[in-house]
């Protein structure tokens, strides 16, 4: 089955998000007939205008903190995420020094912000904690870490603006923040998630779209060694379904990978320039 | 933060006698001041402000509510401020919570005027003046204006109705470099003029007791009155003289520090001491005399980031 991914990450979205208008439009109204809802109509267009396999728009930016050893900014649509790296540095805590390999450590917070209610508790609750080691694990496995015994690395990233993707977007946002520390890693991981609705694949759920109760597969790869380093799901989903949503999520992953690239490059060409190489 | 050697010590507090310091700075100039609003979609108001390095973002959140009891015709507001483990490697976890506790705390004296909100500072002077200074403190009261900074009462929707409007002010600490407290108190006066508040219909047959229906309108707004609201400076002694807008390394070096929020009308609305040494009172004084004329053009500067700001944001939508 061949999956034309349009992943044109340079064609601009409709329209922002429905959520997240301007004028705070309460979040109640939606979620009375979820079930109910069309997600795809019948023109095959979703929500807020994207076709099935259509991402969001991509945009990032390289060494926002100037502080931090490296950071960065991953937009995917209305999911704003901040990443920033220091390291690798001396261990704080001695006794979880490694004499082979780095430590690795990472936290996820979200602004009280960055949801549509105001949140309480920024961190420490469950699910903060669940994701700060979901990223620390995959980063951990790209990261060369026997490069640098006895040191630690630290990635913090925080949530801005949540919409759906923000696992997804942290991934990302980590990578080029690592990218933009010097970091030695075996490849660059992005990650994309990829949805089931209306019995439809859908590609790069927004808010709406994941909290309409379907599955929601979230897959982080490395790209150039074609090795998947996450893979996460909720719900539930029928076998041969599973197999068509991750492959789309793997697609999703790539034109992620290639946008991530270009960044990096054009990252590296303005540097050249300010060195006057 | 590295520490700093004693050359470099020695090189800060040089400088800064010779009103030169390490960035090119005069005592009493502010870095580069960069303003953006309007980048939360979702809240009521918001608005980023960087200060040099330092990267702060304040959002604003208004609600419907009930009144403190005590003060039924007055609105509540709400500031916490959190410090995100991307600006200092020592936040993660709870390492940021007392940072956090001391910000929220002081924006709340200086923009709320204390707890109460009603803004008569007498407790707020932490400071204990002789006597001889005594009818000096009294012309200093005079000045400090009743419900200063956040004007509560026009949060009130209608007066004697249980309804008020509660304003969640929230701020985020992206990036630190020093001075988070005057870049904070800028990102929320350029928040709250940025915030609109939906215009509402009370039902006026409910019984005065119970919580009135209230129609909140999607398409009428009123914006915000921020003419009253301060602007936060703070003054830091390094050696024998003042600084404004200090860098970490500045402020590593200080001795003690003044904020002082002073609004338009030149009104004093709040003032805290920071640091260990101790201040003679005329030194005091001083510093307040010097924030109030820092803080015209801070204030006119402002002001004029915001209405450019606005206008850029207008442009786009």
């Amino acid at each position: 089955m061949g999956l034309k991914c349009l992943a044109q990450h340079y064609l601009k979205s409709t329209g922002p998000s429905f959520i997240l208008t301007k004028k705070n439009k309460p979040l109640r109204r939606r979620t009375a007939s979820l079930s109910k809802m069309e997600f795809v109509n019948p023109e095959g267009l979703r929500l807020d205008g994207r076709r099935p396999m259509e991402m969001r728009q991509l945009r990032a930016e390289i060494g926002v903190v100037s502080k931090a050893d490296g950071s960065a900014v991953f937009e995917m649509g209305n999911t704003k995420v901040i990443a920033a790296v220091y390291g690798p540095r001396e261990v704080q805590n001695r006794s979880q020094q490694s004499n082979d390999e780095a430590l690795v450590r990472c936290e996820y917070s979200m602004a009280n912000f960055s949801t549509g209610d105001r949140m309480r508790k920024p961190k420490g609750d469950r699910r903060s904690t669940e994701i700060s080691m979901v990223i620390r694990q995959t980063m951990e496995a790209c990261i060369l870490t026997h490069l640098m015994p006895r040191s630690q690395i630290d990635i913090f990233v925080q949530v801005l603006q949540a919409d759906g993707g923000t696992r997804s977007a942290c991934i990302n946002a980590a990578t080029l923040a690592l990218a933009d520390a010097g970091i030695p890693m075996t490849d660059i991981v992005t990650s994309c998630s990829a949805g089931f609705l209306n019995g439809t694949p859908l590609l790069d759920l927004n808010y709406v779209e994941d909290s309409a109760g379907g599955p929601d597969v979230t897959v982080g790869i490395l790209p150039k060694l074609d090795k998947v380093t996450l893979l996460q799901m909720d719900s539930k989903l029928q076998m041969e379904t599973f197999e068509t949503v991750m492959q789309l999520a793997t697609e999703g992953c790539k034109a992620v990978a290639s946008y991530i690239r270009e960044v990096l490059l054009e990252n590296t060409k303005q540097l050249e320039s300010r060195r006057g190489v | 933060m590295v520490g700093l050697s004693l050359g470099e010590q020695t090189f800060i507090k040089g400088g800064i006698e010779q009103d030169l310091r390490t960035d090119g700075r005069k005592r009493l100039t502010y870095r580069p001041i960069f303003l953006e609003t309007g980048i939360i979609p979702q809240a009521s108001g918001s608005a980023r402000v960087k200060l040099g390095a330092t990267d702060v973002i304040a959002s604003v959140k208004v609600e419907l509510g009930k009144p403190n009891p005590s003060y039924p015709d007055k609105g509540k507001v709400s500031i916490y401020v959190d410090c995100s483990p991307t600006a200092e490697p020592s936040f993660q976890g709870r390492g940021g919570e007392e940072l956090s506790t001391e910000l929220s705390s002081a924006l709340e004296r200086c923009l709320l005027g204390g707890k109460s909100g009603a803004g008569t500072t007498y407790e707020h002077m932490t400071i204990r003046l002789r006597s001889l200074h005594i009818h000096l403190l009294q012309f200093l009261v005079s000045e400090f204006a009743p419900g200063a900074g956040i004007d509560l009462s026009s949060l009130c929707i209608v007066r004697g109705k249980k309804v008020c409007w509660d304003l969640y002010i929230d701020g985020l600490v992206v990036s630190s470099d020093g001075n988070m407290l005057d870049a904070l108190g800028a990102a929320i006066k350029a928040a709250l003029s940025n915030t609109v508040i939906p215009k509402v219909q009370v039902s006026a047959n409910a019984p005065s007791d119970e919580t009135p229906e209230v129609d909140v309108s999607d398409e009428e707004f009123l914006q915000f009155d921020t003419s009253g609201v301060p602007v936060i400076v703070t003054l830091t002694k390094v050696g024998g003289h003042y600084i404004v807008d200090a860098t970490t390394e500045e402020e590593s070096q200080m001795s003690s520090a003044v904020s002082v929020s002073i609004n338009r009308l030149g009104r004093i609305c709040g003032l805290t001491k920071r640091g260990g040494a101790g201040l003679h009172p005329t030194v005091v004084l001083d510093t307040i005399s010097a924030a109030k004329h820092v803080s015209e053009q801070l204030m006119n500067k402002l002001d004029s980031e915001i209405a450019a700001a606005e206008a850029c944001d207008e442009m786009e939508s």
